[in-house]
């Protein structure tokens, strides 16, 4: 979106040659394009007409940097493709480029995995006994750099980290998209890093719940058994609360997932207990609720109007102090069996930021096959997508705003 | 005399690299109509490096778990111990990502991307 500004009122109705200097006297992100009359037929130097200057500056050059952190095999892709689906069009690798990129490109975001900013490979790492969540394995100051470089809307050469090799290969270029997502482990980690983001978002997993979700993922690998992945999980652990659970104090959104209540002693993982923890003053960003912002709100809606199988559905919402912050709770336990649990409980929750009735249940079901699809991560990851594309258009109409009134004056 | 030689074997495997550094498109597509029998270009024999990428990666893991076994039995606690067993986290993740990427590699899809226009891949949405 670009805000063009004409600065005369003669009528360019003769062929003009363009020149476009890159840089004009207001700064280096607006684009100057001059338009010269090539020749006046009308005899006299009454009319003297000099160029006509059109200033251009693109609107999108602040792009929006949302931050995602998670553990590694937390959900972090599955939440990455919600998202950007809320967006419109499938994220892909850049054609053309290196096939083990970690960068997914779609019409408006560009995802980049924090794993590129390794400043040490994995025998770098190896070497000093170091694991990839140590701070030191990470270049800050590059990212920090690079960060702020697209932001204020210029390209960058991104190094890629190899996940097959373990290699960090030759960079790629990333070119500044309407909306940056950055995801890994340690988005907020730094601080400067952590002011350049428009919204933050920590998934934090309860150590029950990611025993059961590496288990299903690693226990179709041929050389995994019960103890490696109880080893894996138990060793990383140190430097996961040093390092990378901290963050979650700083995050405009927490999705907890945890164990359910419904079920007495379940041991399976597969009934899910999720909280949504919504910070309170974020700017451009307002909390879901249900029925009464602000009030303690505890809610089955199985019963006379909807029927639901065992476990069946319960939702929580109400507000509470998080790590020192005002937020708002919004919890659901059980898991949705009929699309018609999935419409029953969006019609209730109010603040969704959908754009027409029944959006969050198209979302799902658009993604019936990825994992979560029917108990609270998906339906709280989906939320916070369309919460995010909210914000998204809040920031780009202030800014559109301003440059006009400036144009009015 | 030997380096006039040296350079006409070079040549020749310059020219056969370049269709590998040309993005994107295939170089011929004579069977627009069978697309099945198409010759496999630079895009699909990476992707068919993607396929065999799992099976390397399989057997990384198992490599990575038994070297994690043997840091380990030495001192639990050491930084080499910590550090073989994130590794074993990296690849399995790794290795879950591929598994994840060959599930939803539809050839009929995978054609369409690239040839929007022919009669398989037509769509009429307005």
């Amino acid at each position: 979106m670009a805000v063009c500004s004409a600065y005369t009122t003669q009528s360019l109705n003769s062929t003009c040659s363009i020149s476009t200097p890159a840089k004009t006297h207001l700064g280096f992100h607006q684009k100057e394009v001059v338009f010269y009359r090539r020749s006046s037929k009308r005899g006299g130097s009454g009319s003297s007409s000099g160029p006509c200057v059109i200033t251009c500056s693109a609107g999108d050059s602040q792009t929006v940097v949302i931050g995602l952190a998670a553990d590694s095999g937390c959900g972090k892709s599955t939440f990455m493709r919600r998202l950007t689906s809320v967006f419109g069009g499938a994220a892909e690798p850049p054609k053309g480029g290196n096939p083990d990129s970690n960068t997914l490109i779609s019409d408006m975001t560009t995802v980049i995995c924090l794993d590129d900013y390794h400043s040490l490979d994995r025998t770098g790492r190896k070497e000093k006994g170091v694991t990839a969540l140590d701070p030191r394995a990470n270049d800050f100051d590059l990212m920090y750099e690079q960060v702020k470089a697209i932001k204020s809307g210029v390209a960058v050469d991104k190094p890629i980290y190899n996940h097959v090799t373990g290699l960090l290969d030759p960079p790629e270029l990333i070119k500044p998209p309407k909306i940056l997502v950055i995801e890994g482990l340690h988005p907020m980690f730094d601080e400067r890093v952590r002011d350049l983001l428009d919204f933050s978002i920590y998934l934090d997993i309860s150590n029950e719940v990611k025993f059961a979700w590496k288990i299903q993922r690693d226990m179709a690998e041929r050389g995994h058994s019960l103890e490696s992945i109880k080893a894996s999980i138990e060793a990383r652990k140190p430097d996961f609360d040093a390092y990378i659970d901290p963050q979650k104090k700083y995050a405009d959104a927490v999705i907890e997932v945890l164990p359910t209540q419904l079920i007495p002693d379940d041991n399976e993982g597969k009934v899910l207990r999720v909280r949504l923890i919504m910070k309170e003053g974020v700017k451009h960003f307002s909390p879901v609720y249900l029925f009464d912002e602000g009030s303690t709100i505890s809610w089955i809606p199985c019963g006379r109007k909807l029927t639901c199988s065992y476990p069946g559905i319960k939702f929580h919402y109400g507000p509470d102090t998080y790590f020192g912050n005002e937020v708002s709770i919004l919890e659901m336990d059980g898991q949705f069996d009929r699309l018609d649990e999935l419409i029953y409980v969006e019609s209730h929750l109010s603040n969704i930021s959908t754009k027409f009735y029944g959006e969050v249940t198209q979302q799902m079901l658009k993604h019936a096959d990825f994992p979560g699809s029917n108990n609270g991560t998906g339906l709280f990851q989906t939320i916070v997508g369309l919460k995010i594309r909210d914000l998204y258009e809040q920031i780009t109409s202030s800014k559109t705003a301003a440059p006009l009134e400036a144009t009015k004056a | 005399m030997a380096t006039l030689f040296t350079l006409n074997l070079v040549t020749p495997r310059a020219i056969a690299s370049l269709p590998d550094s040309t993005k994107g498109s295939p170089i011929k597509v004579p069977y627009l109509n069978q697309p099945w029998k198409r010759i496999l270009s630079p895009l699909e024999s990476r992707r068919m490096q993607v396929r065999a990428a799992p099976d390397r990666l399989s057997e990384k893991v198992e490599q990575s778990i038994k070297e994690a076994q043997e840091a380990c039995s030495d001192d639990p606690a050491s930084g080499e111990c910590v550090a073989a067993w994130d590794e074993v986290e990296e690849l399995s993740a790794a290795a879950s990502h591929a598994r994840d990427r060959l599930k939803d590699n539809d050839p009929l899809e995978n054609y369409c991307q690239d040839n929007p226009e022919t009669d398989e891949c037509k769509t009429y949405d307005n």
